[in-house]
């Protein structure tokens, strides 16, 4: 029996790929991020499609600054002012961080209602998407939600009686009005618990709900699929049938239905 | 279409989409994935001009509350004892902001702070559960469309015009002050006269009327004719102090921190308000 020889670059690549085997049996991580990556997407997708990565990005800055700012902000009433401004006048690039937070915000919440209207103009909510819709609709109310709570957060003048305002009006609400305003303040008033309270919704309870369904989110365009325009003449971009299984679907270059071939 | 053939149809119909992609479709790496990453580039690229405009157009050394083009670093600290306020939330919630104009205290103001959010909401969730057709191209959606376009130009109008929506300035308002005295009949009344001159600048019209002046902001009540209802200056004093304590469920803040003297003042002024003569 002639055993064949291992050749120099069969051995090399066994060691490079050794650790990646090795994960792979484990896990079945890199055959998961294989079928990500080398999944089929209609062919004539568009630029408008991409507003739903770019809000993830969006998010990923509001992640990866808010992160940062924690490390310098104290959140209480005495010291929330001042390390605002220590953050922004002496921390090294801290303007920037806290500019890109600030601004990261607002253009997060842009994209999400860019990325809503492409979706509804699309059509793409419908049959068998309707649950990620209502993951999406959810994401919207949450990333709201951040803006409300990041908002008292610097302890200035605006941010407090904005606050203020915002609390009672959640407070006019029937039957729960009352709590929604107590939980919010952590008491009957505003007070120094309302900033701490304010801090970790923002920062932790939000954020940990964001994740989880951006997570649901993408697992379910993974599964079902990214929509075609709906003047694609694919199959699932229109309401009639296309009987050919050939040249169904040629995208911007075909106005009108073909009815047989 | 029966329901039972509507959903074997669009089954049908998705399954040829998967086989459609299948055959024809291209990898989301590199295709897709290219202008995903180009557009999440251009996205981190705004936001960073956006901060570095925001600190570069501030004047002097960035300790100041002075506004730059995109407005100020930081206003003044905290103080819930001020007597000059104007509740202002982020630009993203200017159209809620401005809707409540509409509405006014107390039948109707529930309506606009928790009731129109909550049904926006619901019809957001529902609008898969209510437009169930497979048809996607929109030249067959009129109602689609129509409701599209409404939505922008109101959210666009309303976010506008909270944007734009001018703040009282107590300053002004103060001038104003002998004429308010002369027309509702208490220019003899001193405590009144100092309690008008707090009312105009304490913020009290950035949502409130008065003859005419202030803005109509979060349904707050017109107070022109506040004395007629003859309520008595215990009860606005206690109203000021905690005003849900005697309206529950008003979005009015408390003026504890104006201090007993000069709520004093304020309820003898608000007392002295029959109406003008």
């Amino acid at each position: 029996m002639a055993t064949r020889r291992v050749t120099r670059t069969e051995q090399l690549q066994q060691t490079i790929l050794y650790p990646v085997d090795w994960l792979e049996e484990r896990s079945g991580l890199v055959g998961g991020l294989k079928y990500f990556l080398f999944r089929k997407v209609p062919g004539d997708i568009n630029w408008f499609q991409t507003l739903g990565s770019a809000t993830l990005t969006a998010f990923i800055v509001q992640a990866l600054t808010g992160s940062i700012l924690a490390m310098y902000y104290k959140p209480d009433p005495n010291s929330a002012y001042p390390s605002i401004q220590h953050i922004t006048n002496d921390v090294w690039a801290g303007w920037l961080v806290r500019g890109m937070h600030r601004w990261g915000a607002s253009v997060f919440i842009i994209l999400m209602f860019m990325h809503m209207g492409r979706v509804f103009l699309f059509g793409a909510y419908k049959y068998p998407r309707e649950l990620n819709w209502v993951i999406g609709v959810l994401l919207l109310a949450m990333g709201l939600a951040e803006g409300f709570t990041g908002y008292l957060l610097p302890w200035d003048q605006t941010a407090y009686w904005a606050t203020v305002v915002g609390i009672n009006l959640n407070g006019t609400a029937p039957f729960l009005g009352p709590f929604i305003a107590q939980f919010l303040q952590g008491g009957t008033y505003i007070n120094a618990d309302t900033l701490a309270r304010f801090y970790a919704i923002h920062m932790l309870l939000i954020p940990g709900a964001i994740i989880a369904l951006i997570g649901l989110h993408l697992y379910l365009v993974v599964r079902l699929g990214v929509t075609s325009p709906p003047w694609s003449r694919e199959a699932a971009g229109t309401g009639s049938i296309i009987p050919s299984r050939n040249g169904g679907r040629r995208g911007l270059t075909r106005p009108r239905p073909r009815r047989s071939r | 279409m029966a329901t039972s053939e509507r959903i074997v149809e669009r089954r049908r119909v998705f399954q040829q989409y998967k086989e459609d992609v299948k055959e024809r479709g291209k990898p989301f790496y590199p295709f897709a994935m290219l202008h995903d990453t180009i557009m999440s580039l251009v996205v981190v690229a705004v936001i960073t001009g956006l901060a570095i405009v925001w600190k570069y157009s501030t004047p002097g050394d960035h300790h100041t509350v002075e506004p730059g083009w995109l407005g100020k670093l930081y206003d003044e600290p905290a103080d819930p004892g001020t007597i000059n306020f104007v509740p202002r939330p982020d630009w993203y919630f200017y159209f809620l902001f401005y809707l409540l104009r509409i509405f006014k205290w107390p039948p109707t103001v529930v309506i606009g702070t928790v009731g129109l959010p909550t049904v926006l909401l619901l019809i957001l969730i529902a609008i898969p559960f209510i437009d169930i057709r497979a048809e996607r191209r929109l030249s067959r959606r009129p109602v689609a469309i129509v409701a599209s376009i409404l939505v922008v130009i109101s959210m666009g109008v309303l976010t506008y015009k909270g944007a734009v929506a001018k703040e009282a300035l107590g300053t002004e308002l103060v001038a104003k002050v002998p004429t308010w005295a002369k027309k509702e009949g208490f220019a003899g009344n001193q405590q009144a006269i100092a309690g008008a001159k707090l009312f105009a600048v304490a913020g009290c019209l950035n949502c409130h009327t008065y003859l005419g002046e202030g803005g109509t902001n979060l349904g707050a009540p017109d107070l022109t004719a506040e004395g007629a209802k003859n309520k008595g200056i215990a009860f606005q004093i206690k109203h000021l102090q905690n005003p849900a304590s005697v309206n529950p469920g008003s979005p009015m803040p408390s003026f504890a921190g104006l201090g007993d003297a000069r709520l004093k003042s304020l309820a003898t002024f608000l007392e002295a308000s029959k109406g003008p003569k």
